[in-house]
C-alpha cells in the first residue's frame, strides 16, 4: 500500500465517507466535515497510523493534502 | 424606527416563505439582489428576490408532487450551500414543518432528531448519504432522501433535486397561512434525555422582522452578513427570515473560517451590518493586526454578536481594530428572536447582555417563583407570549410544560439585573455545555462514550475556555483489562465525532477509577467539575462512590 493510499484510508475513517479520494491540491473546503475540530482527529489519526509526530510549527505549514503527504513521506524517510 | 420597515403579515398572510419572496417582489424588489453567495472555492452566485421567489416556488411544487402535505416534516441536512435558501423557503411555502441540521451531525444525532420528529424527508448531499443509510431502517416515517448533487434519481426513494426541480413549475400559490401554523423546527440539547425539537410558528416572522430593524438596525439599502450556520436558530431567524422579510440584501459564505477571507468578504461586498459570534471574534483577535490593515471596511456600520457572552476584551478590540462597538445580543432556540440585547441608542456596558427588547418582560426569579431585586442572582425568566415564542417541544408536551413555572418561561440561564436595568449572564442552571455557541448535551456524549468497547462509565462536563467559552471534557472509567492509550483516545474521538458531532467531541479526556454518582445513580457532574477546576465540591453527602 502506498503512502497516499494509506492516507486516503485514514481520511475515509476520520470523515466517515468511503467516497473520499484525496488529491494533493485538496483542502478543507473540498471535504465535507473537515473543520477545525475534525482536523485534530485527522492529525491524531495520521500520527498513529504512520507512527510519526508533528510539531506545532509543522502543523501550521499544511495548506493542503499535498503538504501533509510530503511531510509524512519526509518523516518516513 | 418607522413602521415602513415592518411589512409582514399583510392580509392575514403570515407565511414566512411568501413574505421573504413573493411579498418582496410585490413591493418592487423582484430585480433586487437578495443574496450574494460565495462558495467555498470562491465561486460566486447572485440571486434576486425574483430568483428566490421562482426557485422556492419550484421547491414547494417538488415537495407537493412527492405527496408532502401541510404539517409533514422535512429536514435540511446540508452545509452552507446556495440550495439551502430556496429549499427552506419553499418548504415553508408548502406549510411543511421545516427543520435544519448541522452538517457535522453524526448518525446517532441524526437518528435522534429525524426519528423524534417523524421526518418524512431529508434534503442532503451524496457525501452524507452513508450516515443516513446506516439508520434508514430505524426511520419508518422517512419516505424520501433528496440529493442536491445527484444528476439522476438513485432509487425510488433517493431522488435527485436537480431532476425534480427541472420538472417543477416556477409558479406556486402559497396557501393563506394563519399566524399559528407551525413553521421552523430546531432541535436543542438538554442536560438529560434526548434533544428536543423547539417548534415555532409563522407568527415568529413579526418579531424576527422587528428585531432585524431595531437591534440589527437593518435598513433597506444595507448589505447584511450573518455568519451563522442555518443549523443554528440564528442562521434561520437572522440568516434567512429577518433580513429577507424586509427586502435586505444578504451575503452568505460557504467556506471555512479564514480571517483574511472574512475581511475580504466584508470589503468586497461592502457589508454594512455584520452579525457574528464571540468565538469568531476571539479568533480574529488572535490574528496579527497587519492581516486587517489592508482592508477598507469603511462601509461597515454596525456589528452584533450572539451565541455566548461577549467578553469586554472583545468589545475593546472591536473599538480599536474595527473602530466600531460590538453589540452583544441574547436569545435562545426556544425564543426564536432576540430578547435581551445591546442596541443602538443604549449605552453599552461591556460584558452585559443589555436590556430587554421593548414589549419583552424579563426578570430574575428565585427557584420558588419570587421575583428578585436588583443585583440578586437567580433564574433568568421571560413572561410568555412574545410572537416568536416556541409553541412546543415537538412530541414532548410534558417537557414543554416544565419550562413554564410561576407564570414565567425559565430560560435555564442564570444572571442578575443591575440597578440600571441591564442584565448580566452568570451561567446555566443545568449541565448543558455551551461550546462556541453550540449547546452540547453531556448526556448524549456520555451515552455515546459507553458504546465504545472498554468504557465502563463516563461523565462529561464543560470547563471555561478563553476561545470557545467552554470546552467539552470527558471523564471515563475503564473496564477491567483495558488500558488507556492514544489508540483508545482516537477511537473515542472518532466515535463521538461520527455518532454525535465534531462539536460534541471532547477536547480532553481524563481517566478515573470510578465516575462519582449519587445514591440513585445520577452522575455528579458538579463534583467532576469542581475536581477539574481544583475547587471545593461542596456537599458530597449523597455521593455513593
Amino acid at each position: 500500500m502506498t503512502t497516499i493510499e494509506k492516507l486516503n484510508g485514514i481520511f475515509r475513517t476520520v470523515f466517515d465517507n468511503d467516497e473520499i479520494n484525496i488529491q494533493s491540491e485538496m483542502t478543507a473546503n473540498d471535504v465535507d466535515g473537515w473543520d477545525s475540530l475534525s482536523h485534530v482527529n485527522l492529525i491524531l489519526a495520521v500520527e498513529q497510523g504512520f507512527g510519526i509526530r508533528f510539531n506545532q510549527k509543522e502543523l501550521l505549514t499544511f495548506k493542503n493534502v499535498g503538504d501533509l503527504l510530503r511531510s509524512i513521506e519526509s518523516k518516513l524517510g | 424606527m418607522t413602521n415602513e420597515r415592518l411589512i409582514p403579515a399583510q392580509n392575514g398572510q403570515f407565511n414566512i416563505g411568501h413574505i421573504c419572496t413573493r411579498l418582496q417582489c410585490d413591493r418592487g424588489f423582484a430585480g433586487k439582489t437578495a443574496m450574494h453567495f460565495l462558495g467555498a472555492h470562491g465561486e460566486r452566485t447572485e440571486c434576486t428576490f425574483g430568483d428566490l421567489e421562482r426557485e422556492s416556488a419550484r421547491f414547494a411544487n417538488v415537495v407537493r408532487s412527492l405527496g408532502f402535505s401541510a404539517g409533514d416534516v422535512l429536514f435540511i441536512f446540508l452545509p452552507k450551500v446556495s440550495e439551502v435558501f430556496p429549499s427552506f423557503l419553499g418548504a415553508l411555502k408548502a406549510q411543511l414543518i421545516t427543520g435544519t441540521l448541522f452538517s457535522n451531525f453524526g448518525e446517532e444525532a441524526l437518528l435522534d432528531r429525524l426519528g423524534d420528529a417523524g421526518a418524512k424527508g431529508v434534503l442532503t448531499r451524496k457525501s452524507y448519504l452513508k450516515k443516513l443509510l446506516r439508520i434508514r431502517e430505524r426511520l419508518p416515517s422517512l419516505k424520501f432522501i433528496i440529493l442536491t448533487d445527484a444528476a439522476e434519481h438513485q432509487a425510488a426513494d433517493i431522488l435527485s433535486l436537480p431532476a425534480l426541480m427541472q420538472q417543477a413549475s416556477t409558479e406556486f400559490e402559497t396557501p393563506l397561512t394563519p399566524a399559528e401554523v407551525p413553521s421552523v423546527l430546531h432541535y436543542t440539547s438538554g442536560s438529560t434525555g434526548k434533544p428536543k425539537g423547539a417548534l415555532h410558528r409563522h407568527r415568529s416572522v413579526l418579531l424576527q422582522n422587528r428585531t432585524a430593524t431595531e437591534v440589527l438596525d437593518l435598513r433597506p439599502d444595507d448589505i447584511f452578513w450573518c455568519t451563522a450556520d442555518h443549523g443554528w436558530v440564528t442562521g434561520t431567524s437572522y440568516g434567512i427570515i429577518g433580513p429577507w422579510s424586509m427586502g435586505v440584501t444578504q451575503v452568505h459564505f460557504g467556506g471555512a473560517y479564514d480571517a483574511a477571507k472574512w475581511f475580504e468578504i466584508l470589503e468586497q461586498f461592502g457589508v454594512t451590518v455584520w452579525y457574528t459570534a464571540p468565538t469568531a471574534l476571539r479568533m480574529l483577535m488572535r490574528e496579527d493586526p497587519a492581516t486587517f490593515a489592508r482592508f477598507n471596511l469603511g462601509k461597515l456600520r454596525h456589528i452584533c454578536s450572539v451565541g455566548e457572552p461577549l467578553n469586554p476584551e472583545v468589545i475593546s478590540w472591536g473599538r480599536k481594530v474595527l473602530g466600531k462597538d460590538i453589540y452583544d445580543t441574547w436569545f435562545q432556540t426556544e425564543t426564536g428572536a432576540i430578547m435581551i440585547t445591546n442596541r443602538p441608542g443604549l449605552t453599552i456596558k461591556p460584558g452585559s447582555m443589555g436590556k430587554p427588547l421593548s414589549g419583552i418582560e424579563a426578570a430574575i426569579v428565585s427557584d420558588d417563583g419570587k421575583v428578585l431585586s436588583d443585583n440578586e442572582q437567580g433564574n433568568l425568566c421571560l413572561r410568555p407570549g412574545w410572537d416568536s415564542m416556541f409553541v412546543s417541544y415537538f412530541h414532548h408536551e410534558d417537557v414543554y410544560r416544565q419550562k413554564f413555572k410561576h407564570g414565567w418561561y425559565m430560560t435555564g440561564d442564570t444572571g442578575y439585573r443591575d440597578s440600571e436595568g441591564y442584565y448580566w449572564f452568570m451561567g446555566r442552571s443545568d449541565d448543558v455545555i455551551n461550546t462556541a455557541g453550540h449547546l452540547v448535551s453531556p448526556f448524549e456524549v456520555e451515552s455515546a462514550l459507553l458504546e465504545v468497547e472498554g468504557i465502563a462509565e463516563s461523565g462529561v462536563i464543560g470547563v471555561p475556555d478563553e476561545l470557545l467559552w467552554e470546552n467539552v471534557v470527558a471523564f471515563v472509567a475503564l473496564r477491567k483489562g483495558y488500558e488507556w492509550n492514544s489508540g483508545l483516545e482516537l477511537k473515542l474521538r472518532l466515535h463521538i465525532s461520527n455518532r454525535v458531532s465534531t462539536t460534541a467531541t471532547p477536547q480532553e479526556f481524563r481517566v478515573l477509577d470510578n465516575i462519582p454518582k449519587n445514591k440513585s445513580g445520577k452522575i455528579m457532574r458538579r463534583v467532576l467539575k469542581a475536581r477539574y477546576l481544583g475547587k471545593d465540591a461542596g456537599d458530597v453527602s449523597t455521593l455513593d462512590i
